[in-house]
């Protein structure tokens, strides 16, 4: 499938990468090309660039679109809206929305240990981005949503998350820790090891409670308490995560660098996808320093290239070597990029895209940047028949 | 550029913190490196982001979490998060069965992880345990005789993880008031604000994105932990076109003599503009990083490889020279 297919026929679109290789752009690009076609698009980010946060104008708003003006460039019906991401907001979102009452939710809120979870627990940001998108995408209000994933030292991170959220507040720990209180609410160690450990273990527990102090493990328990009656919500979402995430409706892609460690990274997270049955469309190759042309032969010397030695001018002869070293250095690097994209496509095999976009040599910080970029990429879709 | 109040080396632990992908372990091996070639310490480096990247650095086999020599007086380990738990662990419950029934419980040991960041606790608690460690092999807070290593530079996880890693300790005294957790976690933090002994280097690209990374981690340290930045480090800063600046005044006329040229030449003044333009957004970064704080910034240059080994580490030493 071609990237504009991908653009004009997709719901969500996640855009993946480690930090630094220009996700947030290429999502915000990418966006843009389907709100040029006609689209309804939402890029929804974490946290990007500020001078981007700017040119989108969504700087300080959090977790509310923002409607990003496009003057007459969208073709009839589409529109580009912006969100940035609060992963704790959305997380006070969620439990308010799973608690069985208003005052069940304030309970939660109010936890000390749920507050620590919230801004801590790793992956809850990108649980929390998981959970905003099945919500934007439920709302019916976009066509397609493109998801700039948070960056995570692991690109896969954020494909763990919903699981790893889950195993925490579904754990038998937690349902252990919540029973372990009689009928007076008072938490019991004796009761939490024997229902964890079972019969004659409780000892340990107790050994465990010390060394610990008693304050974590009653803490624990509240928070297992107040938190148990989220738990089906929590679990509903998780699999509407994972069903809207293999379906049909979802494309992945993944940005890269073309750089041993970033291409490293591309291709294992290639092979996670592959494995985990999600639909990967293939890479975006950012800041790639040449585009399809061969080093070819570089004279090994200016005055091999024609220019002059210019012995009256002082320092002529050498500011020239410093020019024709720095040629000589860009060419190379420029054939290392290349070596490196090809081992790529020589690894994950056809059938994939590998769009590439070259390096830049301005900020990107406004729309016509992004403009040029998205024309890099092939421009938009054509335009979606009325 | 201000100097630091007190010089790197003098203190035992150096923490190297920054976003990812911005070149940590090439500053921490680099720093460990001189230190040990240059300033007679002996040094280690401990790996604390799960990555191996010091045996790639120095062509060692991977050096895990027993340690290895990497090259003269300079020693590396890699801290996991499971093995410094089991071995603090086992060592402070002082039996293996009441670890091995409560810590790698599979409902107990996310709770404790997720929310009291414990395993990352007992990650800074290693480095403690590494700078108490005596040469004689004696080890804890009231040992004596000269230290196994006279300076631990710890190569520290992304921003996020290294915040909460720095943040564990404090965390976790708020929680458990009493008992030998809460008297770990209270060694720990003293270590962490004792400036004598332990600081943050704080590395850094001379981009937009990074730059503004950098000064909100700096705000972040500086709020929620009680930490000295020694420095910030600005990694992979591109070359100048003119190694020579007297030669960028020539540039207008050899541009104008390449574009005449064409072919080759005018292929050669693209790249020169390209490295002018990259190298001056560059510099606009450092300046807008210097004026926003009153840290030591240095620059380290960008190399021409990527594949960095122990030669090229020796390059980029000179360029950290103020701050040791």
């Amino acid at each position: 499938m071609t990237l504009q297919a991908v653009l004009a026929n997709r719901e969500v679109l996640v855009v993946c990468g480690t930090g630094g290789v220009g996700k947030t752009t290429i999502s915000a690009t990418l966006a843009l090309g389907a709100a040029l076609s006609g689209r309804r698009a939402l890029v929804m980010t974490i946290d990007p660039a500020r001078r981007l946060a700017d040119a989108l104008g969504i700087v300080g708003r959090l977790n509310e679109p923002v409607a990003i003006d496009l003057g007459d460039a969208a073709a009839p019906g589409g529109s580009l809206d912006a969100m940035m991401l609060d992963a704790k907001a959305t997380f006070d979102e969620t439990v308010r929305r799973f608690a069985s009452t208003p005052e069940a939710a304030e309970r939660v809120l109010a936890n000390d240990y749920y507050q620590r979870a919230s801004a801590t627990l790793s992956g809850s940001q990108e649980y929390m981005a998981m959970e905003k998108l099945l919500e934007v995408h439920g709302a019916g209000r976009w066509d397609i949503v493109v998801l700039d994933t948070p960056p995570t030292r692991n690109a896969l991170d954020f494909l763990d998350a919903p699981d790893r959220m889950m195993s925490i507040v579904e754990n038998g720990a937690m349902k252990w820790l919540g029973a372990a209180r009689d009928d007076s609410k008072r938490f019991s160690a004796a009761r939490a090891g024997l229902r964890i450990f079972g019969k004659g273990k409780e000892k340990l527990f107790a050994i465990f409670e010390r060394f610990t102090g008693g304050e974590v493990v009653q803490g624990l328990s509240e928070f297992a308490s107040v938190f148990s009656g989220l738990m089906p919500g929590f679990r509903a979402r998780a699999e509407g995560v994972r069903d809207l995430l293999t379906s049909e409706a979802t494309s992945f892609l993944m940005v890269a660098s073309p750089n041993r460690v970033a291409l490293a990274e591309a291709l294992f997270f290639h092979q996670r996808l592959t494995d985990a049955d999600m639909p990967f469309e293939g890479f975006v190759i950012n800041r790639v320093k040449a585009l399809r042309t061969s080093p070819g032969r570089t004279p090994a010397t200016p005055w091999a290239a024609g220019f002059r030695r210019r012995p009256d001018v002082r320092g002529w002869d050498r500011a020239l070597e410093s020019v024709w070293q720095n040629h000589r250095r860009r060419v190379h690097q420029a054939a290392a990029d290349r070596e490196q994209i090809d081992a790529l496509q020589s690894r994950c095999g056809e059938g994939l895209l590998y769009e590439e976009v070259p390096e830049l040599h301005t900020d990107v910080h406004d729309l016509d940047a992004l403009r040029e970029i998205l024309d890099h990429l092939g421009g938009p879709p054509p335009e979606a028949p009325a | 550029m201000s100097v630091p109040p007190q010089a790197l080396l003098d203190r035992r632990v150096v923490f190297v913190f920054g976003k990812g992908g911005v070149g940590k372990s090439t500053i921490a091996a680099t720093l460990g490196l001189c230190a040990a070639e240059h300033h007679g310490k002996r040094a280690l480096i401990a790996e604390v982001n799960g990555a191996e990247s010091m045996s790639t650095f120095f062509g060692t086999p991977p050096v895990g979490y027993a340690g290895r020599r990497l090259a003269p007086g300079l020693d590396g380990m890699t801290i996991t998060p499971a093995e410094a738990t089991e071995e603090y662990l086992v060592r402070m419950l002082r039996f293996r069965l009441l670890y091995e029934t409560v810590f790698r419980n599979r409902f107990i040991a996310p709770l404790m992880d997720g929310i009291l960041g414990l395993s990352d606790l007992i990650s800074v608690g290693k480095i403690l345990d590494l700078e108490w460690t005596r040469a004689d092999g004696g080890f804890g807070p009231d040992g004596t005789g000269p230290h196994r290593w006279d300076l631990v530079v710890v190569d520290g996880p992304a921003t996020g993880h290294g915040l909460s890693m720095l943040r564990s300790a404090r965390s976790i005294m708020e929680v458990a008031k009493v008992g030998p957790l809460f008297q770990n976690a209270r060694q720990i933090r003293d270590l962490i604000a004792d400036r004598s002994r332990f600081t943050v280097v704080l590395v850094t690209l001379a981009e937009d994105l990074p730059v503004s990374e950098a000064l909100q981690a700096m705000d972040a340290l500086d709020r929620e932990v009680d930490v000295e930045v020694a420095a910030i480090v600005v990694n992979s800063v591109p070359p100048p076109l003119f190694p020579d600046p007297a030669h960028a005044a020539l540039w207008s006329a050899i541009r104008e003599e390449g574009v005449v040229l064409g072919g080759r030449a005018a292929r050669a003044i693209l790249d020169g503009e390209r490295t002018l333009s990259e190298r001056a957004r560059a510099d606009a970064q450092v300046e807008r990083l210097r004026a926003a704080v009153s840290v030591p910034v240095v620059e380290v240059p960008r190399l021409p490889t990527r594949d960095l080994a122990t030669d090229e580490l020796r390059l980029l030493g000179p360029a950290l020279g103020p701050l040791l």
